[in-house]
């Protein structure tokens, strides 16, 4: 990651943040094309770099509902090296069951990139290091990560746009989840839920915050997500340079707000820009876009 | 021969006696110089990897030579923290179910007997924070039983301490006080073995199996997996038979046909034969056969998906392991 994203800048002192977003209705589509074509908008400092793509892979889903769709995590590999990187690895550390292979198997992802080999890491059994939490969102002193996920030259969150019953949506901030090492801390990751998942999300995110985010709101899932929600298709995918400007105006594609996600407007005092008037909106207009997600009772207080 | 029923002798066949070979070979091979293993070969040493190539080397004469072995319980046994408890990387401070883990793997070696009852002590005291009685005094007034359906006063474990019962740290730490010594264990052992047994029943998934441990959140129920069924079946063997357990056996015969990954597939033939009942891969009699053979991956595919991984195929090809032990016939 780059010495930019460590730092913790004030929402006020930082330049504008772009969004694009573009419109994919099904995963057959030329998607290599379409996200090579967007990644070149934004200039990405990928040449000869060590990139780490961390989709969100949560459970066993053959039929393409709960996880990163496969076809975006490989055309995203793809162009990615086609820009120069020198390595692009993919990661994740699911949250309900140590079997990451299984997981693999069951979205078929090496039918997509080809066998992997070690760009494959999973996170949660990869050699750890400490990492002390700035931020003390919680009261978390210390969070052991993966060094492959701290000590590559860049990150891209890459969630799938969905619902979550504990923290409202799920995106690219609480995706991050993922790299906590569940060789430490358990399936699921207890530790943080008792933490505060609000907070946790903000204490990791500025411990390993993502260069870039994507994404994947092809087929999204609403209720009671990240795993027992409904599919629903929102033909979209979102790229940004700034995590939190992501998630923002994935919400209100989803027809949320997100002033009234908690985590979102804390990471919005010092991560990123939630507010609409400091993202430079590329590709299509929200309005254009927009399809609401059911929530759960509990969050209705985020329909816009 | 009835379809899971187990032959008079479990043998291995040539080809799966040479995969077994072989990963016994690479697993004692990536031994670290200061006796433990990492989960992948050329990382430091960790207490969980070191925990399960133990358990797979330990009844391997004749295949691997074994020599250090002793330098392995010797890692294990300096990785204790202070209170009893084993951490899950060497710089944390704070124990984990790895304890659990690492009592059981220890059990039998005469020269760790005092630092399993440490760890067996710690294991008693500790107590998962979500149902202590002012947090189940918090839940009934909060009215919150619509979100996930459970009986709070059953207490298991834990991954880390303080938090909440899971199944598979609950399963693990039932195997390491049924695998402790006369002696072992401290006075409120046999109420947290009732209570921990009670909350496995209780978090099983409705169409049998389990999870992490939600049977049912927001109306809706869980799916089982098999891992934390396995280890959960493996935890309540001993225990007093009960519809569950046999729906629970019933659901992992099905599922065993759908296993398409090495970790899943070693451990659910262990469970099992640990049963009585033959999982039969490639035989024409039996039906479903699985989807995919240990034979399927080489060691040293086997090694890059974890040192775990390569243990737990190394146990499953080995009939001779003591632990899960193949049972006679049922």
């Amino acid at each position: 990651m780059n010495q930019r994203n460590r730092d913790l800048i004030p929402s006020f002192s930082r330049p504008a943040s772009r969004v694009m977003i573009r419109r994919a209705a099904r995963y057959e589509e030329d998607l290599l094309a379409l996200i090579y074509e967007s990644l070149c908008e934004f200039h990405l400092p990928v040449k000869d770099k060590t990139i780490l793509l961390k989709p969100n892979l949560v459970g066993l889903d053959p039929q393409g509902v709960m996880n990163t769709h496969p076809s975006v995590i490989a055309a995203t590999r793809e162009s990615l090296l086609k820009l120069g990187a020198a390595r692009v690895m993919i990661g994740d550390g699911p949250a309900m069951d140590r079997d990451t292979q299984a997981i693999l198997e069951s979205v078929r992802l090496k039918e997509f990139t080809g066998k992997l080999g070690k760009d494959f890491c999973d996170l949660n059994i990869d050699d750890v290091e400490r990492v002390p939490l700035e931020t003390r969102a919680t009261r978390l002193k210390e969070l052991f990560l993966p060094k492959t996920a701290l000590g590559v030259d860049f990150l891209v969150s890459m969630p799938k746009l969905k619902t979550h019953h504990w923290a409202g949506v799920t995106l690219s901030l609480k995706n991050m989840f993922g790299i906590v090492p569940g060789s430490c801390y358990g399936w699921p990751k207890n530790v943080l839920h008792w933490a505060g998942i609000d907070r946790s999300i903000l204490d990791i995110n500025a411990a390993a915050r993502p260069d870039f985010a994507i994404v994947d709101g092809i087929l999204g899932m609403e209720g009671n997500g990240p795993i027992q929600g409904s599919p629903k298709a929102a033909g979209v995918l979102l790229f940004g340079d700034d995590p939190v400007a992501v998630d923002s105006t994935a919400c209100r594609v989803m027809g949320l707000l997100p002033e009234r996600v908690d985590y979102l407007v804390r990471a919005g005092t010092m991560l990123g820009h939630v507010e609409a008037s400091k993202i430079q909106q590329l590709g299509e207009r929200v309005d254009s876009v927009r399809t609401t997600f059911a929530v759960l009772p509990e969050f209705s207080r985020l329909l816009a | 021969m009835n379809a899971f029923e187990m032959p008079d002798q479990l043998q291995v066949t040539k080809p799966l006696s040479i995969l077994r070979n072989d990963c016994l070979s690479l697993l004692e091979s990536l031994q670290n110089v200061d006796g433990g293993w990492g989960f992948h070969a050329g990382e430091h040493s960790r207490v969980e990897p070191t925990d399960w190539a133990l358990r797979a080397l330990s009844h391997s004469a004749g295949i691997v030579d074994g020599k250090n072995l002793s330098s392995a319980t010797g890692f294990l046994r300096s990785r204790q923290l202070p209170d009893g408890s084993w951490p899950a990387c060497a710089e944390m401070s704070a124990g984990s179910w790895i304890t659990s883990l690492t009592c059981s793997v220890l059990a039998a070696d005469s020269e760790s007997a005092k630092n399993v009852a440490a760890g067996l002590k710690w294991l008693c005291d500790d107590f998962p924070r979500d149902t202590s009685p002012w947090r189940r005094f918090l839940r009934r007034i909060r009215n919150e039983s619509h979100l996930a359906k459970q009986n709070d006063s059953y207490r298991g474990w834990g991954w880390t301490p303080k938090t909440s019962s899971w199944v598979e740290p609950t399963a693990f730490a039932l195997m390491a006080l049924h695998d402790a010594l006369a002696g072992q264990l401290s006075g409120n052992a046999s109420q947290r073995r009732e209570l921990a047994v009670a909350l496995l029943y209780d978090r099983m998934c409705p169409g049998g199996g389990w999870n992490c441990g939600n049977p049912n959140v927001y109306g809706v129920d869980g799916e089982a997996l098999v891992l934390p069924t396995c280890w959960a079946l493996l935890a309540l063997r001993e225990a007093q038979e009960k519809p569950g357990r046999a729906l629970s056996l019933a659901w992992l015969q099905k599922e065993f046909a759908n296993i398409e990954s090495a970790a899943s597939l070693a451990v659910a033939r262990m469970t099992l034969e640990n049963y009585g009942i033959e999982w039969q891969a490639s035989s024409d009699t039996v039906a479903p056969p699985a989807k995919r053979d240990l034979q399927d991956w080489s060691a040293q595919e086997l090694a890059e998906q974890g040192t775990h991984v390569l243990a737990w195929a190394s146990m499953s090809l080995n009939p001779a392991r003591p632990w899960p032990a193949v049972a006679a016939k049922a």
